[in-house]
């Protein structure tokens, strides 16, 4: 679920509050009024719905907001017990504000809560009028602050302290509180409390977080006869991908992971997890990778049941097809890339597939670290500096033993099936003292009886011991 | 002389066709000068299979593929260099200072090689695919190589030296003996290569 902010741009905020003058230069970006030079009220063409209902629980709360999305696409949650609809829009649809405020009733009262209703053009406004037990209706922003005066001050739920300290000044509604001087009312109860009434009467934009549902798919099948074949399996599925291929049509959305769990008569249930390396919304892509998964499983008992998870969707955008065949004029690979990584994860493994690069360490167990797989495009004609990472050292080996060798020893030189012929100039590698994984070596390249060239080393303190480290290609 | 001139003039005539004059594709040229001279289109083929028997592990081998290597990770858009179940880790520092783009390079480890190799050449995200499966059968090489052409890549095999005297669908096939100051590469099957033996050294090989 990606959380989408919606902020007020504050050039239009501008053009609605000034009229657009022909032949005068406007200011595009008019700074947030502290002058007051901004008209009160939210932005232009804003109404918000203000629900306050008391005692609901997070789970309600979240359908209740489900159920909203059928006025509005913008509803957002204020909890613990507040929802707000941006409804401008809406209006015409749902014959007005009464229409409205009849339908959102019907759906409170069919989740069994009861709510107060507001309706202003600030959605703090709205909440805070709701909160308060006023069921207003302010359309006009201009009407805003008027109608917000006599609200009491803890509808704006501030710290308590707070609370007391501008009671025992004897300001007590939000229309005093307005009323005081905004330097003296930032230094003494805070600035953020004042930003807050700029909010609440729309002289600032306020960013609103928009509920999206989290939507999940869950499918599931009792199968007519006990199934173990992998095959079979699948085709038994395969009503399940329909399905979840239809899920994924209407929503624009594709997976990245992909559960079927087996239900079994006695042992527990059977998960069995695809991952895939780009969201996906091909079901017959996602049914081989699958179909790779369940022939790498090795079934207790029969499956009596099976069902069918993608918890995670994740908003689908189809890129374009490539003019050129990969590997052809320089076409490039970027889903066959993908398409390979998740084959070979779904059979050997996730751990199977690894990139490599290079360390900044002299130590040369510590110079290279598996990595993730590589990106499936490739830099267009960069070449990034790898080389550059490594500090200047000799010439390394290809291939390096994951730990190192112990040679056996004969007239001080070392040997491996006969001796070893040392042919180049010791390389002293000695570092390492800060760790605790202090090396002290000296390295050779060495050739043996077949001509196999050796990375071997000696190590500097008693009693000399040689190690095969690595083999030169 | 004078026989030899007449040789290629007669070898001329438009009615005689040999192997080697065949349109070979431009290979990728392989950092051998004396290599390339042998090799059907002065290069690596850069679609098929090729396979390379070593009597040991480490003769030199992989030194012979490394400028190739480094030119087709540096290119372009280049796709993946794989390497499947390779028998020790290769050592990344050595890798990129031989120029090759870490960043394009995968391994792939576990069990089932030839299963794995066989995706990486057909799935057409690879420019190279190494690997070091054995024993592989003959059936097997020839799947290898169909993944190949169909992959469009250049599939690489290391197989023992034993395996010489199998048949084999590759497109290339050539055994490695390190020298005293190289390696001599014998070419023993080759679409319209010449065979014969080519020396080759390389400065940093042993003296």
């Amino acid at each position: 679920m990606r959380p989408h902010v919606l902020r007020a741009a504050p050039d239009k905020a501008g053009q609605s509050a000034l009229p657009a003058d022909a032949g005068r230069v406007q200011p595009r970006a008019a700074p947030p009024s502290i002058t007051g030079r901004h008209a009160a009220g939210g932005r232009a063409g804003e109404l918000w719905a203000g629900l306050h209902l008391p005692g609901i629980n997070p789970q309600k709360l979240q359908q209740l907001a489900v159920c909203a999305q059928r006025f509005t696409p913008r509803v957002s949650l204020a909890p613990p017990d507040g929802l707000l609809l941006e409804v401008q829009g809406s209006l015409h649809l749902f014959a007005g504000v009464a229409g409205l405020r009849c339908a959102l009733g019907s759906e409170c009262l069919r989740l069994q809560v009861q709510p107060v209703l507001a309706f202003a053009p600030a959605a703090l406004a709205a909440l805070v009028a709701a909160r308060a037990g006023k069921p207003l209706t302010v359309m006009d922003p201009a009407q805003l602050i008027g109608q917000l005066a006599p609200l009491p001050l803890a509808s704006l739920r501030w710290p308590p302290d707070t609370l007391a300290r501008l009671a025992r000044m004897g300001v007590r509604t939000i229309g005093a509180a307005l009323r005081l001087p905004r330097a003296g009312f930032a230094r003494r109860v805070g600035r953020e409390q004042l930003a807050m009434l700029d909010v609440l009467t729309g002289r600032m934009p306020e960013a609103r977080v928009t509920f999206h549902a989290r939507e999940r798919f869950r499918r599931r099948r009792e199968l007519d006869c006990e199934l173990e074949n992998h095959a079979l399996l699948l085709a038994a599925l395969a009503p399940l991908f329909a399905d979840l291929g239809a899920f994924l049509r209407a929503r624009q959305c594709g997976v990245v992971e992909l559960e079927c769990r087996l239900t079994h008569r006695h042992v527990p249930t059977t998960r069995c997890v695809v991952r895939l390396a780009a969201p996906a919304t091909d079901v017959h892509r996602l049914a081989g990778l699958l179909g790779e998964r369940l022939s790498a499983l090795d079934l207790p008992e029969p499956a009596r049941a099976c069902e069918l998870r993608a918890d995670a969707l994740v908003p689908y955008l189809p890129g374009s097809n490539a003019l050129w065949q990969p590997g052809e004029h320089g076409g490039s690979a970027g889903n066959e890339a993908c398409g390979l990584i998740e084959r070979l994860c779904a059979r050997l493994g996730s751990e199977a597939v690894h990139g490599l690069t290079g360390l900044p360490a002299h130590r040369p167990e510590n110079a290279w670290a598996p990595t993730e797989p590589p990106p499936a495009a490739g830099r267009h004609g960069a070449h990034p500096g790898c080389s550059a990472q490594t500090p200047a050292a000799g010439r390394r080996p290809l291939w390096l033993l994951p730990a190192p060798q112990p040679l056996s020893v004969r007239d001080g030189l070392p040997r491996r099936r006969g001796p070893l012929r040392l042919v180049s100039e010791p390389e002293r590698i000695e570092t390492g003292w800060w760790d605790g994984g202090e090396i002290s070596r000296d390295y050779y390249t060495a050739v043996d009886l077949h001509g196999i060239r050796l990375w071997v080393f000696r190590e500097r303190a008693a009693p000399h011991r040689w190690f095969l480290h690595g083999v030169f290609g | 002389m004078d026989r030899e001139a007449k040789l290629a003039r007669l070898l001329e005539h438009p009615a005689i066709w040999r192997g080697r004059s065949a349109a070979h594709p431009q290979g990728l040229p392989s950092g051998f000068a004396a290599l390339d001279a042998y090799l059907p289109g002065h290069g690596w083929p850069r679609t098929g299979l090729i396979e390379i028997l070593v009597s040991r592990f480490g003769s030199g081998e992989l030194d012979l593929l490394l400028p190739a290597l480094a030119t087709l990770t540096r290119a372009r858009c280049a796709r993946w260099c794989v390497w499947v179940a390779p028998p020790l880790m290769p050592f990344a520092p050595a890798l990129a200072s031989q120029g090759i783009v870490l960043d394009r390079v995968a391994v792939v480890g576990g069990a089932r090689p030839l299963w794995a190799l066989e995706q990486a050449l057909g799935s057409g995200a690879c420019d190279v695919a190494l690997g070091w499966a054995r024993p592989v059968k003959a059936r097997e090489i020839r799947r290898l190589q169909l993944a190949a052409e169909r992959g469009r890549t250049l599939g690489v095999l290391f197989r023992p030296r034993r395996a010489a005297r199998e048949a084999t669908a590759a497109v290339l096939r050539l055994s490695l003996q390190p020298m005293a100051t190289g390696v001599r590469i014998t070419l023993l099957k080759g679409r319209g290569a010449l065979r014969g033996a080519v020396d080759l050294s390389r400065p940093g090989w042993p003296v």
